[in-house]
């Protein structure tokens, strides 16, 4: 699904991302650890796209097909779907204008719209600014919900849990959950096996209480520097800090 | 550099001679011909009638609010179906109620304020006569237009509108030429008398060949606990425009507000005020501007003048700039001369926030329609008149999409 091969990045002529490795199957969801400042956020605005990161050396593959040089839109439109760590707040356009443009046809349909603004409780953020005034919680719903109006097949999530109280993380998970599942194309249905694809980033891990993730890696100074089982690697975070990965490459250099 | 550090760009073009206009070019004005009271009379074609529809203007619904059309020099207008409603052309009117001339005729507007005012005063064509009487409150907006159809022609016309105690209306005003004419002289002279506890929403809409010449002079007189309203859209802005619409609170509690919206392009220029003098006591007045600067010359002016106890006024200037070329130049003017009064301003320019844009390209937007968006909802200053919602809403789209297109 998404596979990027020695990913150096320069920001403002700096090189910020030194060689990203990374290899996510479909049906997998990956979990990026690592501490501030560490590349995480670079490496997800790289995957989109925005102009300010300049790709030197490397390749994003995206179902086979190299990326690097499609625009922020033409990604999204090949499936790739992502919620911001902090996004901007836009003067004057309401959530619903959005919404609209977004899924225009979907949006027409009343039961359809009734059923997600209910089941996701976005009534009230509809007729606000995007963004605008929101807590970090509300931030990150609404963020969510975007992406689950198009259903992207591959779901990139930039810190979901950072700034979030712990209802709205609840919620949050579920929502994480609920654009992971894939409709099954036969039955309508939503199939617990099948799943869309995705990279969560995260520094916290809270997020991990509430969702499954079936790999994880820690990115550090600009490097994925270790991958393996994200149960262990977040329990081995949390009792040590990131410390435990810096110690564990120094071991691995000893021996 | 020095140009650009020595004072006000507006100043400075004046001194220079660059803000003069050649009026020799335009033809003399016409002597007024035909007063039509039906619409098929004046023979608009598909085009004029779509031209008209886009300055939020529609001659051919059956509305019992009336009609008036400047069309040229022919005039067609529809008689209000509503008791206590007048619309006639101020010619007839000034025949029919000759008080007129005593009580409203140049009594906002000063005659010798400057040569435009003095030909309207010699060579007015004709205009509009618009008298709401005491209580009654229009629900439906009235459709006024003035529709220049020859090149190079020049309209002159006067206006006055009075509304008397409790009277309430929605005037929508389009101004435009036919969408193949370039060029044209236009000179409007408006006087608006807000009775008191009326309320006037006066909103005009402006849509103009590239060479035309647009100098429109609006006073306002408004009593105790009156209201006026002023909307002003410029979709497509003329060659050179050049309006500082006043108003006078004169009574106690009186309020005003201006919302103004333009699209700038190059090689015009646009220099659009508006000044409020706050004599009553209590009264308030905001003035809220936004321009999209495609490369034209834009000068945003406002000034909002304290003169009584408990006074409040707010001014709010803002600019896009998406073009390379083309200046922005915002005057937020205050000035007390009261110690009672309590005054506030903000300008900001600056460049679409390309961080705003790509964000909404991650949610799915193409860049054109981000941009769009944007600017959509930067010129959406809260405007909530009943009424004009779907014409506003096509225009400010309009305006929005142009921007689109003109990016990058």
């Amino acid at each position: 699904m998404l596979t990027i091969n020695n990913l150096h990045v320069n920001v403002e002529n700096k090189e910020v991302l030194k060689g990203v490795n990374l290899n996510i199957p479909s049906n997998e969801v990956h979990t990026l650890f690592g501490p501030n400042g560490s590349g995480k956020s670079v490496l997800i605005s790289t995957i989109m796209g925005y102009p300010e990161y300049e790709i030197t050396q490397g390749e994003i593959l995206f179902n086979n097909q190299n990326i690097n040089e499609l625009s922020i839109d033409e990604r999204v439109k090949l499936g790739i779907g992502v919620s911001e760590q902090l996004p901007p707040t836009i003067r004057g356009v309401k959530l619903k204008n959005l919404v609209d443009l977004l899924a225009p046809e979907k949006m027409n349909d009343e039961v359809f719209r009734r059923d997600m603004i209910d089941r996701f409780d976005m009534g009230e953020f509809l007729e606000r600014n995007i963004n605008d005034a929101l807590s970090g919680g509300e931030m990150k719903k609404s963020e969510l919900f975007l992406v689950l109006v198009t259903k992207p097949e591959f779901l990139i999530l930039d810190e979901p849990d950072s700034g979030v109280d712990p209802e709205h993380l609840k919620r949050i998970g579920a929502m994480i959950n609920e654009t992971l599942h894939k409709e099954n194309r036969w039955t309508g249905d939503c199939d617990p096996i099948v799943k869309n694809s995705g990279l969560i980033a995260t520094h916290s891990a809270a997020i991990l209480n509430y969702i499954h993730t079936d790999k994880a890696h820690v990115m550090l100074d600009g490097k994925i520097k270790c991958s393996g089982n994200p149960g262990i690697m977040m329990e081995q975070i949390r009792s040590h800090g990131y410390r435990y990965c810096i110690d564990c490459q120094q071991n691995n250099l000893e021996e | 550099m020095m140009e650009q550090l020595s004072g006000l760009y507006i100043k400075e073009m004046a001194q220079l001679g660059e803000l003069k206009v050649d009026y020799a070019g335009f033809n003399e004005i016409e002597e007024a011909n035909e007063v039509y009271n039906s619409v098929e009379d004046i023979k608009l074609n598909g085009d004029e009638i779509s031209s008209l529809k886009s300055v939020g203007v529609n001659l051919y619904d059956d509305s019992a609010t009336g009609k008036f059309l400047m069309y040229g020099t022919n005039v067609y207008r529809s008689i209000p179906k509503i008791p206590g409603v007048e619309i006639i052309p101020l010619k007839e009117a000034l025949l029919i109620y000759p008080e007129i001339k005593d009580q409203y005729y140049f009594k906002a507007v000063n005659p010798d304020q400057d040569e435009f005012t003095k030909t309207a005063l010699n060579k007015v064509q004709n205009g509009y006569f618009i008298r709401v009487k005491k209580n009654v409150v229009v629900d439906e907006p009235l459709h006024t237009a003035l529709f220049m159809h020859k090149e190079m022609s020049t309209m002159c016309i006067h206006n006055i509108v009075v509304l008397e105690e409790g009277a309430h209306l929605h005037l929508i005003t389009g101004c435009t030429s036919g969408c193949t004419l370039k060029g044209g002289l236009h000179i409007a002279v408006s006087e608006h008398f807000v009775g008191k506890r009326a309320k006037l929403i006066s909103s005009m809409i402006h849509n103009w060949g590239t060479d035309f010449i647009v100098r429109p002079r609006t006073a306002t007189i408004v009593e105790d606990e009156g209201t006026f309203v002023s909307n002003y859209y410029s979709v497509k802005p003329p060659k050179h425009i050049q309006t500082n619409p006043f108003t006078h609170l004169k009574g106690k509690n009186a309020s005003a507000k201006y919302m103004t919206v333009l699209a700038s392009f190059p090689d015009t220029h646009c220099d659009i005020g508006g000044t409020v003098l706050m004599d009553g006591e209590n009264s308030g007045a905001e003035l809220v501007a936004r321009a999209v600067n495609h490369g034209g010359n834009v000068i945003q002016t406002g000034l909002l003048i304290g003169a009584a106890k408990g006074t409040r006024a707010h001014v709010d200037c803002s600019g896009l700039m998406l073009n390379e070329g083309g200046i922005i130049e915002a005057i937020p003017g205050l000035r007390a001369i009261h110690p009672d009064a309590r005054m506030s301003h903000e300008a900001a320019i600056g460049r679409i926030d390309m961080g705003e844009v790509n964000y909404l390209q991650s949610k799915g937007l193409d860049e054109m329609q981000a941009i769009a968006l944007i600017v959509r909802g930067f010129l959406d200053i809260g405007i909530e008149v009943e009424g004009l919602d779907a014409e506003l809403e096509e225009t400010i789209q309009q305006i929005a999409e142009l921007s689109g297109h003109g990016e990058g």
